[in-house]
């Protein structure tokens, strides 16, 4: 699960093929079915042996924009400003210095973010993650320790709360990233609360306290989702790994001055718009909305007018590298923008200018 | 690997000295290893718990077998000679890919067996890897994306759990010597809880491709109470690589 395609979320949620293995279609025994056979994913959620709610299965979870952006609740001045200067800068490096890229794992919460299975027994919750790596929650009473070794992805213990479950973290190192680039400090807690609303729908409230960063707690909300009938494929982050020689900005580059290719404002000025890109998992759905924007001279893009705004940077005066990929725009025989293309690893895929921007983006 | 096993450190943080609780215990509050296995509620044996493997396979997951117990086919022959002249430089877990199984099972790291209703799954601290055993009644897939760990059902016969296995990788090292296992590896594990503290294990290694006929090999974990798994990042202050000197 790298952050890499955050932006092209839709893009990649859409694309990753289910792969037609006879293996990957068996039947989940257990499920409640309708008449038709089909998962009835809005059944009563099954409870333990031991009369505790089972939170049991393959789920998946999307932390939508907060995916870019972790602290987007938070105002600028509640994030200490070397924190902020270095979330920009990473996101202007395309985020070529993610631990991710390198296959180190991320904090284990979130082996929430992508496709996870949950083993459930009386003292030990497995979280198989499909990125390879598991997780364990520690529900047989043991506290947090005092003063743990840093971990990547950190000590979880739990206790029900009700038919919540809440999982308390910490023992983190400083390495992770919270996104796309908000660092976190060792004193990082997060403390989750899953509760299973019926069968096919768990609510996942996670809460981040990082004092020495951040000057108030805050809580996102991630929507789980069952996913019946599949199983986890193996990934092996380091087989046959050829990203890393492929970041767009090296130190040569930057020698180079390869990255601070000038575009000149009026032409920055023309791109600026509003864009749309058909599902490509579903061309009947709503179409993927994006706004691209300038701002003192910076081409900026944003999913729907909301959430974190992108840098795009210039390769040339139509080509501009995104974390994700490489967007190049297109104009007509008159010099207008048609549409821009956007090449990720799945594929190109044209989206069309459908207009200005509102009044206000473009203040 | 062969540096991160003499510097597999053991740190004694008070996380990793919890009690593990529903031990047997003796009076002295050490664990009872020879008090009798667990049963889960459906009365089948219980095999939860961490356990590390009794020490010495390593680097000869065949070093029990009598001559002509393990049989090469020519060119395996020939790649296992070249593996240990060259010391493991090719090892592809050198690389941080997985270890894979049966070899999860032959070096000195702990792992932790959980035991749910339809699924067995073992945690791995090696390279912090797990694998899932369908206790669901399925049956092996006839023709699998090859994976590192394979694909695995198990079933009780008595008290024991066979497990069989098949969709590996061409490229599976056993061990760290070498030896090989291919697409067509089948494994068969008995896994068998004796007492509270130890699991008898079989491994039958069949793969034609490799070797001329089936080969068995007798392994034994011990129970490892009142600790837990310490996270292993492969990838973390990699420095194996560029000491690999094999020729």
């Amino acid at each position: 699960m790298r952050v890499r395609l955050r932006l092209f979320a839709a893009v990649t949620l859409a694309l990753s093929m289910p792969a037609a293995g006879q293996w990957l279609h068996y039947k989940t025994p257990g499920i409640p079915r309708t008449a038709d056979g089909s998962p009835d994913l809005k059944a009563a959620a099954s409870k333990t042996a031991d009369g505790k709610p089972d939170l049991s299965g393959i789920w998946r979870g999307d932390p939508g924009g907060y995916g870019l952006n972790m602290a987007a609740e938070l105002k600028p001045s509640e994030i200490q400003p070397w924190a902020e200067k270095l979330y920009k800068q990473r996101l202007e490096d395309l985020g070529k210095d993610s631990p991710s890229y390198r296959c180190m794992p991320q904090i284990g919460p979130y082996t929430s973010f992508g496709m996870f299975k949950i083993l459930q027994t009386p003292t030990v919750i497995g979280v198989l993650s499909e990125g390879g790596v598991y997780r364990q929650v520690l529900t047989d009473g043991r506290p947090l320790p005092e003063d743990p070794n840093p971990t990547w992805m950190g000590y979880s213990v739990g206790h029900w709360d009700g038919d919540t479950l809440v999982v308390e973290s910490a023992g983190f190192n400083d390495q992770t990233w919270l996104d796309a680039g908000h660092p976190h400090s060792e004193q990082l807690r997060v403390t989750e609360r899953f509760r299973r609303k019926d069968f096919g729908h768990m609510e996942l409230k996670m809460t981040f306290s990082d004092p020495k960063i951040y000057s108030r707690s805050w809580t996102i909300d991630v929507g789980l989702e069952l996913v019946p009938d599949t199983e986890l494929l193996e990934y092996v982050c380091n087989e046959n790994e050829k990203d890393v020689k492929h970041f767009l900005i090296t130190e040569e580059d930057r020698k180079q001055n390869r990255t601070n290719v000038k575009v000149a404002p009026e032409t920055l000025a023309k791109y600026a718009g509003i864009y749309e890109m058909l599902n490509p998992e579903d061309a009947k759905a709503k179409p993927i909305s994006m706004w691209v924007l300038t701002e003192s001279d910076q081409l900026l893009m944003q999913m729907n007018g909301a959430g974190p705004k992108i840098p795009l940077a210039a390769q040339s005066a139509t080509t501009f590298s995104v974390l994700g990929g490489t967007v190049v725009f297109v104009t007509d025989d008159k010099g207008a923008v048609t549409h821009f293309t956007m090449q990720a690893v799945e594929g190109d895929f044209k989206v069309l200018r459908k207009g200005n921007l509102p009044p206000a983006a473009t203040k | 690997m062969i540096a991160a096993v003499i510097s597999a450190v053991t740190a004694r943080a008070q996380w990793l000295d919890y009690p593990t609780p529903g031990v047997p215990r003796l009076p002295n509050g050490k664990p009872n290893l020879t008090a009798p296995a667990p049963k889960t509620a459906d009365g089948k044996p219980d095999l939860s718990g961490i356990w590390t493997t009794k020490a010495g396979y390593t680097g000869n997951i065949a070093r029990d077998l009598k001559p002509g117990e393990l049989s090469f086919q020519p060119w395996a022959s020939e790649v296992y000679k070249h593996r240990q002249e060259t010391q493991g430089k090719e090892d592809p877990q050198a690389y941080c890919v997985l270890s894979g199984v049966p070899r999860e099972h032959v070096v000195p790291y702990p792992f932790k067996i959980l035991n749910t209703p339809g699924m067995i799954a073992i945690l791995y601290e090696a390279l912090h890897s797990y694998r899932q055993i369908f206790m669901d009644g399925r049956k092996l897939p006839k023709d699998p994306n090859p994976t590192w760990m394979g694909y695995s059902v198990g079933r009780w016969d008595g008290d024991a759990l066979v497990v069989d296995s098949s969709g590996f990788v061409d490229n599976n090292w056993l061990d760290n010597g070498g030896h090989m296992g291919t697409e067509a590896m089948k494994l068969t594990e008995r896994f068998h809880r004796r007492d509270y503290g130890h699991i008898d294990l079989a491994v039958t290694i069949d793969d034609p491709k490799a070797y001329t006929k089936p080969w068995t090999v007798n392994l034994e974990f011990n129970a490892t109470p009142d600790t837990e798994l310490i996270e292993y990042v492969c990838d973390e202050n990699e420095k194996d690589l560029k000491h690999l000197v094999g020729k």
